[in-house]
């Protein structure tokens, strides 16, 4: 009758704390950043009731309820979670769907919000299902991962919602970060090095065609926004007033703030220059307020988040586990460089939020789910 | 079972482990790829800081210059000496479109387009709705400029109100100042207009745009010691207020009349206005201040550049010129005449220019009174003198006509007849006593050839316009003393004028008596200024007796107004060419005959008439102004009214004043008045009158008595007629 094995009855848990320490560091961190970032312009707009801790008010109340899903995420044996992985993924495509419907809502002239009692961003769920189903589904394939065949069934789920995010929410990013966490959950899996080389020669490849083709075809307008960013991407100086704008003014802040900064709250960029410096761009404040240091501490700790997940996913007690664990970093690994690389304009701009620090309730509270899952499975694992 | 199912199954993954050596060596490979990856932004962050620090160092801080906003500052206004708003600054608003705080809420662009069309129905809603959805980011398009408070109230109220319309959002309104002028087109050339960006355009609006003018404030952001963002606000700074001398009634008045003419006149024998140009101006005698002074035609200074304006004007050209045959500008040919926007351009100009103080024009008889009085004060003339005219006069090769030449002359004349009769002959022979020396030295005097330093803006330049001791000769001298031959503007004859009447004080003409601050403090006052004494009291007196004569017995008679007795001078001029058929005809008065305390003077430059040359274009023009404008002033009326003149002034409505002392005497006077009107001296009251102008009425009560056998009735009867009509016969 009993269901915990043996040894869980005999061995206390484990707890990685390190692990536990760096992400509730990062999420106080992100609340003080995004105070910090937002006050200036809530306190002068009427949307906000000119309330400086709007926002402030809105992420820790995400939080505070992200933190209580961790722990239950934490605690519930995770092979539940296999078992759900193919119900809750369904779910979250048919809530990609209903942003269509009178649900939906847009904020900032994307259509990409549901509100269903609180608004929430189907997308995000999207990664978060991905990722249970991706481990179940190569758990299952075992050895035929190895073939394309195999690799193809493995990756179809992420396939199709990366399609769906892309094209009914218009959200290219969210759409590369699920696709991205499946192709990394599958290499992992896999023993292949040759196929993922050419996946990935050919990917570059695609997008430097891409980027030639509309440098050539500059002006045209043939490539919509997405055709414009890039151009901006390749000189943010001659579209400074366009799309080139936010770019160039996320630069400004990194390279006006020094090795130390100007010292927290102290940006002048987040005043107006820097649009909803909270949202993606608030990398660039960080090292505006705090600096080089503070900008590389930053990245230091995710390193170290990162470093303590491949620890937990080379000791998980199973595949399913360890597979888990290798989603959720790979999900948090793709962010954090994607978004890091948008700031300082290494790759054209897109919308991708920080892990943990930039304002957004969808995305840290499935992101605290999430660590909720690698803490599930670090306390399986058997010395 | 199942429980054991369970278990067998969680047995089975434990059993297959966690990640092979392979699955762990790729884990490490990734996790080095991300390394990597990390290791590469690094570089890139430390690249930015390193190599472009400094320089995105200074850019942010040179953005912040563009975070200030300009706060407008009032243009002072304009108030006449009563003070009534001539022209004033009214606070106006531009709608603003923030599409980006209109998008945020889905119900919000529904609700705002409903509230706007409800509110502006002249609102383009569709093109402000395609605005907002195609540039969703804009936070500054300026739909609509300079809506009053009024018109944006009733929005207001709806933005305000939260609890009807919770979802209106992203309009709100920036202030601006507009210049208004209540009256529209009262005054125009003597205010002038205002132009964004330009300041003032004209008249006081130009002449004093320095103190009308304010200073914009700011609310701007700056870096402190700490490089740390602070906001100031610093106020703007008002323009202060002029109050001018104008008085607004006796500016509408001059401007009815005016209208009055040309509606009497136009079309009458050409297309086009009842004259080239009326003027006229009334003066405060004793100051110098300008009462009232108007053109024709005017424009709305609301909106002046209303091309609609021109029409019955001649035509001028891209110099301001106006050819001696310039087209009229009609309804119908002005769109295609003034297609040409340099051209358009330079006929406005010729419009807004204030005809009082701009145009130059031979003054004709008008500056007879300065020659007379030149010679008896240079001791020239002892006014004793007789002329004989017998129609005209060899000058040099000419021979140079009187207007009564085809009567065969004025006969013989004393000075005060060859002044009252206008005299060409007479005024001649008096120019050949006191020689061209003497004449151009009290010309001089008399500021001709000068500006009078008004405080207007565009009064010109006539001293190249006049005879200096090289250029006049016989022939020059013997017109000039009847005014042909040099150019003057009304304001320098009508200022000189009050200095021949006054006791001789010439007082520099002004139109401002006092600054103000927006707070109502004095900033400062400007008092009359006495520039110099051209001549004597006693001449003064003397050419004051002689104007009464030409209105009494004389030419000027039908400038008259009813119960008042004025003294004044007309005048004929040929303008060039001189082909006997265009003429400026004038008149310039005083006002009342006993105590001169207004000076008023008439131009009427080339009447729409067969027959141009009859004063009496001016003399009635100036007649029915002062019947208005003296009993407006408080002046009381001394002289008997016939029925008729009676029946005038009920019909506007003119309660007739008399002084006090007079009302009581009313039933003795009755029988009395008829010996003065035959005597000549109207004011013959000895001590008996009063009022506040007690001293100089006593003074010039004196005067009369010892000047009274100058005005010998017998000289008078000979000339029995008064001559309304004259012409100036001039020989090239």
């Amino acid at each position: 009758m009993r269901f915990r094995t043996d040894e869980n009855q005999t061995e206390k848990p484990y707890i990685d704390y390190s692990m536990i320490f760096v992400v509730l560091f990062l999420v106080c961190f992100g609340l003080i950043m995004v105070y910090s970032t937002s006050s200036y312009e809530a306190s002068m707009s009427t949307l906000t009731d000119n309330d400086p801790a709007y926002y402030l008010k809105k992420q820790l109340f995400a939080t505070v309820v992200g933190l209580v899903f961790m722990v239950i995420a934490a605690i519930i044996p995770y092979h539940f979670y296999e078992r759900i992985s193919f119900t809750s993924y369904l779910v979250s495509l048919v809530l990609i769907g209903l942003v269509m419907t009178p649900l939906g809502y847009s904020a900032n002239g994307a259509r990409r919000w549901l509100r269903i009692g609180i608004s929430v961003q189907p997308a995000e769920i999207a990664k978060l299902t991905i990722i249970l189903l991706s481990a179940g589904m190569i758990c299952k394939l075992k050895e035929n991962v190895n073939s394309w065949k195999g690799t193809g069934i493995a990756i179809l789920p992420a396939a199709i919602a990366a399609l769906m995010v892309w094209q009914i929410t218009d959200n290219m990013s969210s759409a590369i970060i699920i696709g991205g966490i499946s192709v990394m959950m599958i290499f992992i899996a896999s023993k292949d090095y040759k196929r993922f080389i050419i996946m990935a020669v050919a990917v570059v490849a695609f997008a430097a065609l891409m980027v030639f083709v509309i440098q050539k075809a500059a002006g045209s307008g043939k490539f919509g926004f997405r055709g414009a960013r890039i151009l901006a991407w390749l000189d943010p100086e001659a579209y400074a007033s366009g799309k080139g704008f936010q770019t160039l003014q996320a630069l400004y802040a990194i390279g006006s703030g020094g090795i130390f900064g100007k010292g927290l709250g102290q940006s002048i960029q987040k005043q107006g220059f820097l649009p909803e410096a909270q949202n993606d761009m608030i990398f660039s404040i960080i090292c505006e307020e705090l600096g080089l240091f503070g900008g590389i501490c930053i990245i230091l700790l995710f390193i170290i988040l990162l470093w303590r997940m491949m620890i937990v996913a080379n000791n998980a007690k199973d595949l399913y586990g360890a597979m888990l664990v290798v989603g959720v970093m790979s999900h948090i690994a793709i962010q954090v460089v994607l978004n890091i690389a948008v700031v300082t304009n290494t790759i054209p701009n897109t919308g991708i939020s920080l892990p943990f620090i930039s304002y957004g309730g969808s995305s840290v509270m499935f992101l605290l789910i999430e660590i909720g899952l690698v803490i599930n499975v670090a306390r399986s694992i058997k010395f | 079972m199942k429980n054991e199912r369970r278990v067998r199954q969680a047995r089975k993954i434990r059993v297959d482990s966690g990640l092979n050596k392979d699955m762990q060596a790729k884990l490490v490979i990734l996790f080095i790829l991300v390394l990597l990856a990390f290791a590469g932004l690094s570089v890139k962050l430390i690249s930015i800081t390193r190599d472009n620090g400094e320089q995105y160092k200074k850019q942010v801080l040179s953005q912040q210059k563009y975070n200030s906003v300009t706060l407008p500052y009032k243009r002072g206004d304009i108030l006449d000496c009563k003070g009534n708003k001539l022209a004033t600054s009214e606070k106006v608003y531009n709608m603003i479109v923030d599409a980006k705080v209109m998008l945020d809420k889905d119900e919000s662009l529904e609700e705002t387009m409903a509230a706007l069309r409800d509110c502006f129905p002249s609102l383009d809603i569709s093109s402000i709705r395609n605005h907002v959805t195609e540039n969703p980011t804009s936070q500054y398009y300026i739909v609509a400029k300079r809506l009053t408070y009024d018109e944006i109230s009733k929005f207001v109220e709806m933005d305000n109100d939260n609890e009807t319309y919770p979802n209106i959002a992203g309009v709100w309104f920036e202030d601006e100042y507009k210049r208004i002028y209540p009256n529209n087109t009262l005054a125009s050339d003597v205010l002038g207009f205002t132009v964004k960006g330009e300041g003032g355009q004209y008249g006081l609006e130009q002449y004093y745009n320095s103190v009308l003018e304010g200073t914009n404030g700011r609310d701007y952001g700056y870096l402190n010691e700490d490089e740390t963002l602070e906001r100031t606000t610093i106020p703007a700074t008002d323009g202060y207020n002029i109050v001018t001398t104008i008085d607004a009634n006796v500016q509408q008045i001059i401007e009815k009349y005016l209208y009055e003419f040309n509606e009497n006149n136009k079309n009458a024998v050409r297309d086009g206005n009842g004259a080239n140009n009326l003027g006229c101006i009334i003066m405060d005698v004793n100051s110098g201040e300008i009462l009232g002074m108007a053109s024709y035609p005017t424009f709305n200074l609301n909106d002046p550049r209303d091309t609609s304006r021109l029409i019955g004007m001649k035509e001028c050209d891209l110099k301001g010129n106006i050819a001696y045959d310039a087209t009229v500008l009609t309804e119908e040919n002005i769109a295609e005449e003034l297609a040409d926007e340099e051209l358009k351009n330079a006929n406005l100009a010729n419009l807004w220019k204030n005809f009082c103080i701009s145009n130059t024009y031979e003054p004709g008889s008008t500056y007879k009174p300065f020659t007379v009085a030149c010679g008896l004060e240079s001791g020239k003339l002892t006014g004793e003198e007789y002329y004989t005219c017998n129609g005209s006069l060899p000058v040099a090769n000419h021979n140079i006509k009187c207007h009564n030449y085809k009567k065969g002359g004025c006969g013989t004349l004393s000075v005060l007849g060859a002044v009252e009769n206008s005299c060409n002959v007479s005024l001649m022979l008096m120019g050949r006593q006191i020689g061209a020396s003497t004449f151009l030295e009290y010309q001089n005097k008399y500021n001709f050839g000068l500006k009078t330093n008004i405080d207007l803006y565009g009064e010109s330049r006539t001293d190249t316009l006049v005879f200096t001791g090289d250029s006049m000769g016989e022939t020059e001298l013997a017109t000039s003393t009847f005014g042909q031959g040099f150019n003057v503007t009304m304001i320098q004859m009508i200022t000189g004028f009050c200095s021949l009447i006054n006791g001789g004080y010439y007082y520099e003409p002004h139109m401002v008596s006092k600054i103000t601050a927006a707070d109502g403090s004095t900033v400062k006052t400007i008092s009359p200024r006495v520039l110099k004494q051209t001549i004597s009291a006693q001449t003064s007196n003397q050419i004051v007796e002689y104007c009464v004569g030409v209105v009494k017995e004389g030419t000027g008679k039908t400038a008259r107004p009813a119960g008042y007795m004025i003294g004044g001078k007309t005048g004929t001029a040929e303008t060039v060419p001189r082909d006997r058929t265009n003429y400026v005809l004038s008149f310039m008065g005083f006002a009342p005959a006993d105590n001169p305390q207004i000076a008023i003077y008439v131009v009427v430059d080339r009447p729409n008439s067969w027959v141009q040359d009859n004063v009496g274009f001016a003399t009635r023009l100036c007649r029915s102004i002062l019947t208005e404008v003296l009993p407006y002033m408080n002046i009381y009326m001394t002289e008997e009214l016939s029925e008729k003149e009676e029946q005038e002034l009920a019909e506007l409505n003119i309660t007739v004043k008399r002084a006090n002392v007079e009302e009581e005497l009313t039933e003795e006077e009755a029988t009395d008045s008829p010996d003065l009107d035959e005597n000549g001296n109207v004011n013959a009251h000895g001590g008996d009158v009063t009022s506040s102008t007690q001293v100089t009425q006593e003074e010039m009560n004196s005067d009369d008595v010892e000047t009274a056998p100058l005005t010998g009735t017998v000289l008078n009867m000979e000339t029995g007629d008064a001559v309304k009509e004259e012409t100036n016969e001039i020989p090239y």
